[in-house]
């Protein structure tokens, strides 16, 4: 009897033991299978995600979008289908984009999104009104520093924060640059960044200029945009991946642009993973508990 | 399966195995995926400095003969060098003086209107507010908790009396928007793993569209 | 003169950063634009001399005194001095005086950036997520009734955020939607009151002289 009762408790206790390294395994093939047999799963797009995209669908014909590439490699897998999918919906749209960066390592994510879009939509192209074409769709102004310098430049005089683009061109002899001066000419600016550096626009440039900000936030840091949320002071915002997989299935749905979704298609693999994690975290607890009671 | 042939493909691959060989444990093949990740990105960083900030707003301006003010401004920067020169080293304090007085000037009346003034207004209640039920009743639960959670950091008095009941009720709008914050941390933490998944399973190796 | 210039310098600038959100003067603005957009800018630019110049001493002294794992120490020189001599003589395009390309290979800065420095960091915080499933497993217990509710509150999140429950249980993202929206909101924005005031007294104590520690030392 108290030999059962003994390999019981040991059950338990292995239960809150197991070795980390079959949790990493576990993980791994938890994330691995779905990817390797997908199956679509559709996101719903949440309010945020929703005023965002309705905000740029409805840019008036002389303003732009600003998105600000604020991100670096590291988050770089959340982040970046938010920049390709906002490019989409704004080169579908007609809707003039301006590109920069705060962070000195988002330049070649930037650069990267910008290409793969261009190409997208230029293969597909039949005229050179239907191209997406630099200098006259969207510019790429490239970073400056300190982080003061351009969020509050930007609200007087655009080229003068960035007398050259990343390519390297006078940037005020570039005929977009025609129509956009400064912030009274930005729609609005969405800061995508896994940083504070939303946080700098909205305090900054919101403030003082009143320019619309939305936001593209790592899903870490996206439950400390809400109260801005709330207060109007953020328009619209994409909370990591899964932000920008709904915003990927808006920009499917209302733009019709058939394109890679990268982060739709990893909803799977995260759906599998979230499931795994509860389930260890319910193990460990079961563990946890039957071993209290009998303590 | 479809190997790539592109040898950048392959190099960025063996980096990815290099910096994963982290989790069986420490090793020399990671350390060196470490080391080379902070020289190439400080390599990064001067290319773009000197290409995009000190080519076209210092030395093309002053190589022409114009703007030849900022040659002084240059020098002010240049004291930054002087933090490796021991016997003057208190120099490098006057370049960071002007960024950071300036920075912290430029924060204080943005930074009342935005994290203080605007955040105040959207906590109170007005009838505006009531637009309908569910609005309404939401916003006094936000102002509720606004108030809860700012009386559990308030440590002038001991909690008795309405600040004990009050300061618990901020614990449980504290411990929900944490319980948030985690949940959003895994969903972050799982789409990283899965960028790296996909570029080895797609770009690397073929083996998914 | 070694403590008071500083300080006057904070003072000045510190004035001259808070002034033109009070003062929307033409003479005020255009001062402003000029002051960040020249003598800011260039002045942060060399910034990167500290950060670039601590690490090279730091590894150069590593290799010098023979220190725990200072064979490594040469990889992150070697890959700084090839990196930067790429970058600037080869061009952020690979249009500069260094050619840049073999053939159809080509190694400019960008390239190097692409399929080097992106997988390394990205790969570094995909780790996070093992770590953080052993961490949740090992240390998210339901020990009493606050920690049950954060335990809650993300399990809700987490399961309100993936697709999957749309189909299952199709009112739970909305109900994770409402704890960010209403509980979340209230608490964050009730420690933001504190950051935000405190911050702001540091802010004042930096530009009033009170705050010194930037100096390193007051000597």
């Amino acid at each position: 009897m108290n030999g059962s009762l003994k390999s019981n408790y040991g059950i338990w206790e292995k239960l809150t033991k197991i070795d980390r390294r079959l949790i990493y395994l576990f993980l791994f093939l938890v994330v691995l299978i779905p990817l390797i047999y997908p199956f679509r799963l559709a996101p719903r797009a949440m309010t945020p995600v929703l005023k965002l995209f309705n905000h740029i669908d409805t840019i008036p014909k002389d303003k732009c979008l600003v998105i600000s590439v604020d991100y670096t490699p590291d988050t770089e897998p959340e982040l970046h289908p938010m920049t390709i999918a906002l490019l989409r919906h704004a080169f579908s749209r007609k809707i003039k984009v301006g590109i920069l960066c705060i962070s000195l390592l988002g330049l070649g994510l930037a650069q990267d999104a910008i290409s793969i879009v261009t190409n997208e939509f230029n293969s597909k192209a039949l005229t050179r009104n239907d191209s997406v074409i630099y200098g006259r769709d969207y510019v790429f102004w490239g970073w400056q520093t300190p982080v003061l310098v351009p969020i509050l430049g930007m609200g007087e005089n655009i080229s003068k924060v960035f007398p050259v683009d990343y390519y390297g061109n006078k940037t005020d002899t570039l005929e977009i640059m025609k129509t956009i001066k400064n912030y009274n000419d930005v729609g609005i600016l969405v800061s995508i960044s896994g940083s504070a550096i939303p946080f700098y626009y909205i305090t900054y440039a919101q403030t003082q200029f009143g320019v619309r900000i939305g936001v593209g936030s790592t899903a870490v840091q996206a439950a400390d945009f809400y109260p801005y949320i709330n207060s109007g002071q953020v328009t619209g915002m994409m909370s990591g991946m899964k932000g920008a997989a709904e915003y990927e299935q808006l920009v499917e749905e209302r733009c019709k642009i058939y394109a890679r979704r990268k982060a739709t298609d990893a909803m799977a693999a995260q759906t599998a993973a979230h499931l795994w994690i509860m389930i260890t975290i319910i193990i460990g607890n079961i563990g946890y508990f039957i071993l209290r009671r009998r303590k | 399966m479809n190997i790539s042939t592109n040898p950048w493909i392959w190099v960025s691959a063996i980096l990815t195995l290099g910096i994963f060989s982290f989790l069986y444990k420490e090793n020399p093949f990671y350390r060196v995926c470490e080391h080379l990740f902070v020289g190439i990105a400080n390599g990064y960083s001067i290319t773009f400095v000197w290409h995009r900030v000190l080519l076209p707003t210092l030395i093309n301006p002053v190589a022409k003969g114009e703007r030849l003010w900022l040659v002084p401004v240059a020098i002010v920067g240049a004291l930054y060098f002087t933090r490796f020169i021991p016997k003057i080293s208190w120099l490098v304090r006057i370049p960071i003086a002007i960024v950071m007085g300036y920075g912290a000037g430029a924060s204080i009346p943005r930074a009342i209107e935005a994290s203080i003034i605007e955040q105040l207004k959207a906590t109170v209640i007005t009838r505006s507010t009531f637009e309908s039920i569910y609005t309404g009743l939401w916003a006094i639960v936000i102002f509720v908790g606004v108030i809860a959670t700012i009386s559990y950091f308030f440590f002038s008095r001991e909690r008795k009396g309405v600040l004990r009941p009050l300061s618990y009720l901020g614990i449980i709008f504290i411990m929900l928007g944490f319980g948030a914050s985690f949940g959003y941390t895994v969903m972050a933490r799982i789409s990283l793993l899965i960028g790296r998944l996909t570029f080895l399973l797609r770009d690397w190796l073929g083996i998914i569209k | 003169m070694k403590v008071r210039l500083p300080l006057i310098l904070v003072l000045i600038t510190g004035i001259l950063g808070a002034l033109p959100f009070i003062i929307p003067h033409r003479i005020a603005q255009n001062f402003d634009n000029e002051f960040r957009n020249s003598v800011l800018r260039i002045i942060a630019a060399f910034s990167l001399v500290l950060g670039v110049g601590s690490i090279v001493r730091h590894h150069i002294y590593k290799i010098q005194r023979r220190k725990e794992n200072w064979e490594y120490s040469w990889i992150l020189l070697v890959s700084l001095v090839i990196t930067s001599i790429i970058g600037l003589f080869g061009g952020i395009e690979g249009n500069g005086s260094l050619p840049t390309r073999i053939g159809d290979f080509y190694f400019d800065i960008q390239t190097i950036y692409m399929h080097a420095a992106i997988p390394l960091g990205a790969t570094m915080f995909a780790m996070l997520s093992f770590f953080m499933a052993s961490a949740a497993y090992r240390a998210f217990r339901a020990r009493n009734f606050e920690a049950t509710l954060l335990l809650l509150a993300a399990f809700i999140v987490m399961l309100g955020s993936v697709p999957l429950s749309t189909y299952v249980l199709p009112k739970l993202p909305d109900f994770a939607e409402w704890i960010l929206t209403v509980p979340n909101t209230a608490a964050k924005r009730g420690m933001g009151f504190g950051i935000a005031l405190g911050s702001l007294a540091t802010s004042l104590k930096i530009i009033l002289g009170i705050e010194r520690g930037w100096l390193g030392g007051t000597k």
